[in-house]
């Protein structure tokens, strides 16, 4: 067993060893001569396959107009006419099909430079066109946002729904092309002239008429956008294929080498991971490895799938961030004995009634965010002081009964929010009586308030620095009390009942605590959510998110009955890290179809279900 | 080969593990016999029978050594189901009836008497009819037998526990083939007028031709009921005698066995005769289910070692619960001459006295969390020590808590990883210090330990008693040890007091005869037994 474990590992780590050696043997091509003449015979391919298309359309044109000429001539009716073109055009296309024109033994030297001195050209429009259109963005972006703003005003004082994506338009009919954008458009009409002259050499059917008619197919062809080797590659092939190439394999090899290091990596860590299986799962336990496995697998597959990884992780660090006091809320509970507080949702309910309270009262930016904690914090302590009561009277079932409490809470409240006096047009719905589905907050209230806080961003990650400072903060706060007299008393009434009564402990007291802390976290923790998320949603949504922030703990390696605060910061982010590179990656494997919003629903409620197996937690250490 | 014997259990030996619980232990029955079979708790009584049942807790645990005959035939019992097929019934201590049942159903359950209709004749014998009649008319047979008037269309809930005893005897020997029956202290829960019934039914079952083993420690029983006894002690078979020959006195000096060697000697003193009462209790009731106290008065005095005995669920345990607020209790303690308000953990804990619980993982650890912050607990929440204040924030004062329990380890002995590690990955006997190190750390005047040494293996045992020695000799801490080990109280223990059915019968000196030990274990009064003396 040991040795079959040591050779799988060993084969893995060779081949992983040899697809990254092979791969960065074969990166630095890309930028040398190799890789440029690649890309050059891929780009003379489209050209001539493009040009080719266009050779065909304009014999099309030809024998049209021939045909037209001829029944003209011979005094048709117009039915002659409609017929005799369309004979006449599927004649030619019949003609066509098959073989392009065979070029080899053709010089196509002066095809190949007035090619690459019109890419040139071209590219330095292209770059110049979208120098002057972003300044022009730029220019206009302001005026487009306060636009925006007005319409949403406008929307909400009728009361229409308010989009759920906030995006800025800026309307780009009022744009003119610069004199330095004029000037290389001529420079490169001027080259494609050239170009033109050059082509009808190989192609003799071409005429100046064909060629003019050309000219946008080929800029689209030969224009890309990003211009590294990978994409002009990828775009290439897309259009002509690979077969012109004299070493097709070394061409994909060097295309995809950064994917072989990615597959090189994965191999490698693999071999460690079965090697190591023992004492990583012992450090783990099993669900924390499988799971932390399959976040690996989820990061490389989205770097193969070309993915923006880090803009991925930028996210999956954001959604850790809002969801952390949720699931931060789930600890006293735990410690205190009552298990798992799946009637979170009273604490939920309690900090969106906070958080309306001061978008009614329009107290604007961390005011108004403060104000909403504190009221939510209240409503909280109250609500959960009288849930206290109920779990005191119903211990031994709590798993249950907490359940249920926040089932019958969410339905309770989608009736409150119906009847709740507030005012504010951006909270009710104009007509009749109630509150919106999803309230949208913006810079007016506490939209993104922690977000944005001493945010900063590396290449495409961005350090959401308020919102990280604020979990740590309340991951500090729960860590100090559970370190106090009462934490540990009241940790010690979850450890056994029993032992805390024998040695004088108010076990109800403690359990009151417990869960008065866990519904005061929980208001916190919507909060923290509904700021970073931009909306804050009523009625339904709270329900499931109790389940969510469960899973998240159990997966982090709490059990029902024990629980520290690693366990809450490793569980939601393997959490949330595999709910937000799932569903993009499984979008890239299987495109065009709904698969992202049943990805979401199979992966939550799969890990839903997957913690609440390992309920028991790992091992005891 | 037909023998005397219907049963004839010889040189059964049974190890768990290192432990040896039963040693060439001997047992015959003759048909129609009154077997009884007698010895303290742990005497091996309970794994005999398991022998005889074929339990899969022996089978588990690699069997056993010696034979079973069963009419001199090699039986080979691989489980209960077999057991009972081969004709041996049980009456057990703990009733198993569906109280939702009627008396009858319970009588003939799993071998009802069915009729075939319609759809068991299609699908499947399952489904046949019961033929309730023909069942109530067996139920009524067997309940004559065991003289109850009662309706056999009754149902089991609601009826009182000695009716239960009687349909449980019923149900076995409604079964047809039965030829040995044993009896799992029946008398436990009867009140004596229901014992007596119980002993005749029994005498008339045996007349039938049925032979009895009569598992009990009620030495007065013995003597009424049975034709033969044999005693255990430690596993061993010290006596197999006929009933006729034998006294109270004889029975109760061989269950308890002479004083052997101690695990721990220390020289005995003599309690001084101006010694202080440390705690003085008065009337204790306490209501701990399975070991009620019904009215206990005691004193103990300053330093010394008070031994609490008996046989278990005679309410010895439930005297340390009781006092230290664990079980609802009424009644006066005073300690140190304060009175006491019993019924609060937290005052009998602040008033300077601590227990080390006999329900080690129930209630006497934190299982899931650390050595040290076991031993620190109590002496955290009650005293507030081991606390610094930072800021706002009562903090745990980690140096310290390290210090004390790196202390406690070394001082106790505890084999561990370090003060961090979980206090239920570790053996039952480091358990049991850790829990002593809890109540040391707490500093107090008054020590309860309650079955100090039960599960724990032997040479952690010693560590205990050296333990609780120590803190007497030398910190001048008054102990009560609760302990159904005899053995051990009267190794260290300074007096003795041996409780039976919630009360006191006698406190003795370590040193008094093993058959006044005995004879107070079963519920005999001193002045009851001291005719018998006379005339032994």
């Amino acid at each position: 067993m040991k040795n079959w474990k040591r050779i799988v590992a060993a084969l893995l780590l060779v081949v992983g060893i040899v697809l990254i050696v092979m791969s960065v043997v074969n990166m630095p091509k890309r930028n040398s001569e190799t890789g440029t003449a690649i890309i050059e015979k891929l780009r003379v391919r489209s050209l001539l396959s493009a040009v080719g298309d266009g050779v065909v359309e304009s014999y099309v044109d030809i024998a049209k107009k021939n045909a037209t000429e001829e029944v003209k001539a011979a005094g048709g009716s117009l039915s002659d006419l409609r017929k005799a073109i369309k004979e006449a055009e599927e004649k030619v296309r019949s003609e066509f099909t098959g073989d392009t024109t065979d070029y080899t033994g053709k010089d196509m030297t002066g095809v190949y430079a007035s090619l690459a001195e019109y890419d040139a050209s071209l590219a330095s429009y292209a770059d110049e066109k979208a120098l002057a259109e972003k300044k022009y963005y730029d220019a206009h972006l302001a005026e487009a946002e306060a636009l925006a703003e007005q319409k949403r005003e406008e929307a909400i004082a009728k009361g229409e729904d308010v989009p759920a994506e906030e995006t800025v338009f800026v309307d780009m009919s009022g744009f003119t092309p610069t004199e330095k954008m004029l000037s290389l458009r001529a420079t490169a009409d001027e080259k494609y002239k050239l170009l033109g002259a050059e082509l009808m050499k190989v192609e003799p059917q071409l005429t100046e008429n064909a060629l003019e008619t050309l000219q946008k197919t080929v800029d689209s062809v030969l224009y890309q956008e990003q211009r590294d080797f990978a994409s002009l590659y990828d775009a290439y092939a897309s259009y002509a294929g690979t077969d012109v190439l004299d070493d097709q394999r070394q061409a994909f090899i060097i295309r995809y080498a950064d994917d072989f290091i990615t597959f090189g990596v994965g191999f490698i860590i693999l071999a460690f991971a079965i090697y190591f299986y023992d004492a990583i799962v012992k450090a783990l336990g099993v669900p924390r490895f499988i799971i932390g496995l399959f976040f690996i697998l989820l990061c490389l597959s989205a770097l193969v799938l070309d993915l923006n990884l880090s803009a991925l992780l930028s996210n999956t660090v954001v959604r850790m961030g809002m969801n952390s006091v949720m699931v931060l809320a789930m600890v006293p509970g735990i410690q205190c004995g009552i298990s798992l507080n799946l009637g979170l949702p009273i604490g939920l309910v309690a900090g969106l009634l906070g958080g309306l309270m001061a978008i009614e009262y329009e107290i604007p930016g961390i005011a108004g965010f403060l104000f909403a904690l504190a009221s939510g914090m209240i409503i909280a302590a109250i609500a959960g002081y009288l849930y206290a009561m109920l779990l005191n009277r119903l211990k031994g079932s709590e798993m249950s009964v907490t359940t249920y409490v926040g089932f019958s809470v969410v339905s309770l409240m989608s009736i409150a929010w119906l009847m709740l006096p507030f005012k504010s047009l951006k909270l009710r719905w104009p007509l009749g009586t109630g509150l919106r589905n999803t309230i949208g907050l913006d810079k007016s209230n506490f939209w993104r308030i922690l977000d944005r806080f001493l945010a900063f961003k590396i290449g495409d990650f961005m350090v959401p620095t308020g919102l990280l400072l604020f979990m740590a903060f309340a991951c500090l706060m729960v860590w100090l009390f559970s370190r106090s007299k009462t934490g540990v008393a009241m940790q010690a009434v979850g450890n056994n009942r029993r032992f805390a009564q024998a040695t004088g402990i108010n076990v109800n007291k403690m359990r009151t605590i417990g869960t008065v802390l866990s519904t005061v976290l929980g208001a916190v923790g919507i909060l923290v959510y509904s700021q970073s998320y931009g909306f804050m949603q009523l009625y339904t949504a709270p329900r499931q998110m109790g389940f969510v922030a469960a899973s998240a703990i159990l997966i982090g390696g709490a059990s029902t009955s024990r629980t520290k605060i690693s366990h809450v910061i490793i569980g939601t982010f393997l959490f949330q890290g595999v709910l937000t590179l799932g569903m993009p990656v499984a979008n890239e494997l299987v495109p065009g179809s709904t698969i992202s919003e049943t990805m979401r629903i199979l992966i939550s409620n799969g890990i839903i279900l997957y913690a609440l197996t390992k309920s028991g937690g790992d091992t005891r250490g | 080969m037909k023998t005397e014997y219907i049963l004839n259990m010889q040189g059964i030996t049974k190890r768990y593990g290192e432990n040896t619980v039963l040693e060439n232990v001997n047992l015959s029955v003759r048909p129609g016999e009154i077997h009884a079979l007698l010895g303290e708790n742990g005497a091996g009584k309970s794994t005999l029978m398991n022998v005889l049942f074929g339990m899969p807790v022996i089978h588990n645990t690699g069997g056993f050594e010696g034979q079973v005959l069963l009419d001199g035939e090699n039986a080979n019992i691989t489980s209960p189901h077999d057991a009972m097929k081969k004709g041996i019934g049980m009456v057990h201590q703990e009733f198993m009836l569906l109280p939702e049942f009627t008396i009858s159903e319970n009588i003939k359950l799993n071998r009802e008497i069915t009729n075939s209709n319609l759809v068991s004749r299609i699908l499947n014998k399952n489904l046949e009819t019961l033929d309730m009649p023909k069942m109530a008319k067996d139920a009524r047979k067997a309940l004559d037998d065991v003289g109850m008037g009662i309706d056999e269309y009754v149902q089991v809930a609601g009826l009182p526990i000695g009716y239960m005893q009687f349909i449980e005897i019923a149900r076995e020997i409604d079964k047809t083939g039965v030829k040995l029956l044993v009896f799992d202290e029946p008398t436990a829960v009867l009140t004596e007028s229901e014992a007596d019934q119980l002993i005749s039914v029994m005498k008339k079952i045996a007349a039938s031709g049925i032979s009895i083993i009569f598992i009990t420690h009620r030495l007065d029983e013995v003597i009424a009921a049975s034709d033969v006894v044999t005693i255990l002690r430690d596993g061993k078979t010290v006596a197999n005698l006929k009933t006729k020959d034998a006294t109270v006195l004889t029975l109760a000096e061989l269950m308890v066995g002479r004083q052997g060697e101690g695990m721990v000697s220390t020289e005995k003193r003599a309690i001084p005769k101006d010694a202080k009462v440390a705690m003085s209790v008065r009337n204790l009731y306490v209501d701990m289910p399975g070991e009620e106290v019904k009215g206990v008065d005691f004193d103990v005095y300053e330093g010394e070692i008070f031994g609490i005995g008996g046989l278990a669920g005679q309410g010895k345990i439930g005297i340390p619960n009781g006092i230290m607020g664990l079980y609802e209790a009424s009644g006066e303690v005073k300690l140190f001459g304060e009175p006491l308000q019993i019924g609060d953990p937290k005052k009998a804990l602040s008033a300077g006295i601590s227990m080390v619980s006999e329900d080690r993982k129930g209630v006497g650890l934190m299982l899931d969390q650390s050595i040290k912050n076991n031993i620190v607990f109590n002496a955290m929440e009650i005293k507030g020590e081991y606390l610094r204040k930072i800021l706002f924030f009562t903090q745990k004062n980690e140096a310290e808590i390290d210090k004390q329990a790196q202390d406690m380890i070394k001082e106790l002995d505890i084999r561990c990883f370090g003060p961090q590690q979980a206090v239920g990955t570790l053996s039952g006997g480091n358990q049991q210090k850790v829990c002593i190190a809890r109540a040391l750390t707490m500093k107090p005047k008054f020590l309860f330990v309650s079955e100090p040494t039960r599960g724990i293996d032997i040479g952690a045992k010693r560590l205990v008693l050296e333990t609780l020695l120590k803190l007497s000799r030398e910190e001048g801490i008054t102990i009560v040890m609760v302990s159904s080990e005899l053995q051990e109280l009267r190794s260290i223990s300074d007096r003795i007091a041996i409780v039976s059915e919630g009360k006191i019968v006698d406190i003795l000196p370590p040193d008094a005869s093993s058959a006044a030990f005995g004879l107070a274990m079963s519920g005999i009064k001193p002045d009851e037994h001291t005719d018998e003396e006379a005339k032994a």
